[in-house]
């Protein structure tokens, strides 16, 4: 079968057709990356969920390369920006330019970004100020840019994947939370273990270079990946299992009445009380329910299992957890609170 | 629409299937409520049986209803986790599905079934649900019938029938303990402190077995009837007994009785209880104080061993004061009271013969039964007696500490040892008060003032 033809032309997907398709792209990067199956199962998980993922690692782990490889796979534009200190809005988003006509006459013209592309590389995002860094904020949550008053559509699918250096803090500004609230999942990407380093170096030492084909040919594949993520949108969430995932995202905010208002949470947190400044907010809860459903599909079912949200709640709920002081005395970090939050909601299953 | 109709049954069948789930469960979760209910009734109803066989009645009283207490509690928790046990359609659903590692299928068909509009997936899911049936069929979910709490009544029926066995042999052995009515016991305290068992009575309080011992003690019982506390535990007491009877089927337990030998010489009334002491408190249960007028000695060969030789005379018969038989028991085992042998006291100068002026227990009598005998207001007049030389009153320092032999939990009061420490060459024995005339104006007041 070639390679690039869509399955069964993905007129309208199956389950079972996006269980392959996934797993197919899975393949495909993994012929770039060595390791890494997680996080590449979680940037795809987002990718068809919607939504936009945060990549945090430190130098040398293939961030870069991941999202090339995944850009190669999928079929789709890509774009990179470098953030640097210097960088300015416009140069994301685009600006308007005067340009020469035919005639002679000149006028301003609208010079598009690389954010104008479906996958955009944001790479070490929190090196570039915070004015620079809300320029994405519209393009993200609204797959729109608006420059000089005049609003710009993205082309679908978009998936923006920022990365951060969590080392070299020095000089950087961390990205605010309204910022952060809009990436779907953090993936963390550590360092291999030895095993793949001998695959790596194997890999990518030598003349012959890893060749990525992509899933669907390039004039198919934004519209066969648009009707995948909407089938992710038709699998059914029982009322128990959004239940569930709301008194997650609840259980990861402190018992302050400024931000839970009067109702406290039905399930108190011991270390979220003592560690945790703010909770998540309610795009938390969508990003569990939506990367469930992404892992039901994957396991060939319609439905959600509570199983599902367990299993996204770190990816999902990491980055949404604003830690206080005592935290970072205790050295206490996010991942655990999740698995707190987790163990803590988990005997609510009904 | 036929395909609508086939994806219909195959719902139905689903739900069906889900609802013989549900009823396998919820007969389990009966069951097990039964059967522990019943477990812990039998387990109570025999802690209660064997509670009353073997403590007294205030003991059985407190344990018994922290028994039925605790019984109550268990079979809330009981019938608490019955319920919990239980299943609604969503439970069974859920249920079903961690048993059959189905991943949410049921669950969310259950949630689902009843909510049009649906999801474009919703047909996969039915199919999908349908075709993995045979993985949550009820026999496969709940394989029992029967609850396995069924055990828990079988186990405490066992146990039960051991601890009948074990106690028929305790039962049979020599010593029966507190099963087995006390032997009498025949001893004289004339020379003997009692300490009242009842808390309610004022504590320290001292009496003397000899004439003026019956007096107090009639004091201290009236006394004791006034008070509240006293009233209540001897009602306790009466039910918790009566409870007893009710549960062991017995009669109640025969008192022991002591026959009380007064060492005081002095009033014949010394050794006849005031008659308003026995009507207060007539024999009754274990525990309850009382004094009988019953003699089952009287008249016999050297049954008196009165200081003044009142052996034989009908008069000087030696009170009998009934006690509870642990009581009874502890004070023969004291060795406080030496155990009443007729015709067997080898105190006097000989078998059945009484030594005069020698109170019983080995004591030379220097005190203790002839005192206050002229304070008595029955006998405050009559003729003067010639004062006697030793009658000056004297100051004793008493080293006393504090001790914790406090009766308690039902165990006869504790019975200090009489200590007797010599008089020194600068002290005489007490002497009784001589009686003398007194004006027939002053009579009323002195009588009032002594009587008080």
């Amino acid at each position: 079968m070639n390679e690039t033809q869509p399955v069964n032309g993905l007129q309208t997907p199956t389950v079972a057709d996006f269980a392959g398709t996934f797993r197919r792209i899975q393949a495909e990067v993994h012929k770039a990356i060595v390791g890494h199956e997680q996080a590449i199962e979680e940037l795809l998980s987002a990718f068809f969920a919607g939504g936009h993922v945060l990549i945090e690692g430190v130098p040398g782990t293939g961030k870069t390369t991941l999202v090339k490889a995944l850009g190669l796979a999928l079929n789709l534009s890509f774009n990179r920006i470098q953030f640097t200190v210097d960088l300015m809005p416009a140069d994301i988003t685009g600006t308007r330019v005067i340009l020469s006509g035919a005639d002679g006459r000149r006028e301003f013209a609208f010079q598009p970004g690389p954010v104008f592309a479906h996958i955009l590389l944001g790479d070490e995002i929190n090196r570039a100020t915070p004015k620079t860094q809300s320029a994405l904020l519209e393009a993200m949550a609204e797959l729109q840019v608006t420059v000089a008053g005049v609003t710009y559509p993205l082309p679908p699918p978009y998936l923006v994947m920022a990365t951060l250096n969590p080392l070299e803090m020095e000089g950087t500004y961390p990205l605010p939370e309204a910022q952060l609230d809009r990436f779907l999942f953090k993936v963390r990407l550590g360092y291999p273990a030895e095993d793949e380093m001998v695959k790596i170096i194997g890999s990518t030492t030598r003349t012959e270079e890893a060749v990525i084909e992509p899933v669907f040919p390039a004039a198919e594949a934004p519209a066969a990946l648009e009707r995948l993520k909407r089938l992710v949108r038709e699998v059914i969430a029982a009322p128990q299992i959004e239940r569930y995932a709301a008194r997650m995202v609840r259980a990861t905010q402190p018992p302050n009445a400024h931000v839970m208002g009067e109702t406290p949470s039905t399930v108190a947190v011991d270390a979220v009380a003592r560690y945790v400044s703010f909770g998540s907010s309610p795009r938390g809860a969508q990003a569990l329910i939506l990367g469930a459903k992404v892992r039901a599909l994957l396991d060939g079912r319609a439905n959600i299992a509570y199983d599902d949200v367990d299993r996204v709640a770190p990816a999902a709920l990491e980055h949404r957890i604003m830690l206080n002081y005592a935290a970072h005395s205790d050295n206490v970090d996010a991942a655990r609170i999740v698995a707190e939050v987790v163990k803590a909601v988990r005997p609510t299953r009904s | 629409m036929a395909e609508n109709r086939r994806d219909e049954q195959k719902l139905w069948l689903i739900l069906f299937q889900i609802k013989a789930i549900r009823t396998r469960l919820n007969l389990l979760a009966i069951q097990y409520w039964l059967f522990i209910t019943l477990a812990i009734l039998i387990g109570a109803a025999a802690a209660i049986f064997v509670l009353a066989a073997l403590l007294n009645p205030l003991a059985f009283l407190i344990v018994g209803a922290i028994v039925s207490v605790a019984a109550l509690l268990l079979a809330m928790r009981a019938a608490r986790a019955a319920l919990r046990q239980g299943a609604n359609p969503t439970r069974a659903a859920l249920i079903a599905d961690e048993r059959a590692d189905l991943k949410g299928r049921l669950a969310t068909v259950m949630a689902l079934a009843e909510t049009p509009p649906r999801s474009a997936l919703w047909p996969y899911l039915v199919e999908d649900t349908y075709g993995l049936r045979s993985r949550f069929e009820p026999a496969q979910i709940e394989p029992r019938w029967v609850s396995r709490a069924i055990l828990a009544p079988i186990v405490v029926g066992f146990a039960i029938v051991a601890l009948t066995a074990a106690l028929r042999f305790y039962a049979h052995l020599p010593s029966r303990g507190a099963l087995a009515p006390p032997p009498d016991i025949t001893a004289d305290i004339g020379d003997l402190e009692v300490l009242p068992d009842d808390p309610a009575v004022k504590p320290n309080g001292r009496v003397v077995a000899d004439a003026k011992t019956l007096r107090q003690l009639e004091a201290k019982i009236a006394q004791a009837k006034q008070g509240r506390v006293s009233n209540w535990m001897d009602k306790a007491r009466k039910l918790a007994g009566n409870l007893q009877d009710q549960v062991t089927g017995r009669n109640p337990l025969p008192l022991s009785t002591i026959h009380l030998k007064s060492s005081n010489p002095a009033s014949p009334n010394a050794l006849n209880p005031p008659p308003q002491l026995a009507q207060a408190h007539p024999p009754g249960r274990a525990g309850a104080p009382g004094v009988s007028h019953s003699n089952p000695n009287a008249g016999a060969p050297g049954q008196s061993a009165n200081s003044n030789g009142a052996a034989g005379n009908p008069d000087r018969q030696p009170p009998v004061v009934a006690l509870p038989g642990e009581q009874a028991d502890q004070l023969a085992q004291n060795g406080a009271a030496a155990p009443y042998q007729p015709g067997a006291d080898k105190r006097g100068g000989g078998a059945g013969e009484p030594a005069a002026g020698t109170p019983l227990g080995g004591d030379s009598g220097g005190g203790g039964s002839s005192h206050g005998a002229g304070s008595d207001p029955a006998h405050l007049f009559g003729p003067p007696e010639a004062q006697e030389l030793g009658s000056d009153s004297f100051k004793i320092a008493i080293d006393a500490v504090p001790s914790d032999e406090a009766s308690s939990k039902g165990a006869p009061a504790y019975i200090p040892p009489k200590v007797r420490v010599p008089l020194s060459s600068q002290q005489f024995p007490d002497e009784p008060l001589a009686r003398a005339a007194a004006p027939p104006e002053d009579q009323m007041t002195l009588k009032k003032v002594f009587e008080r």
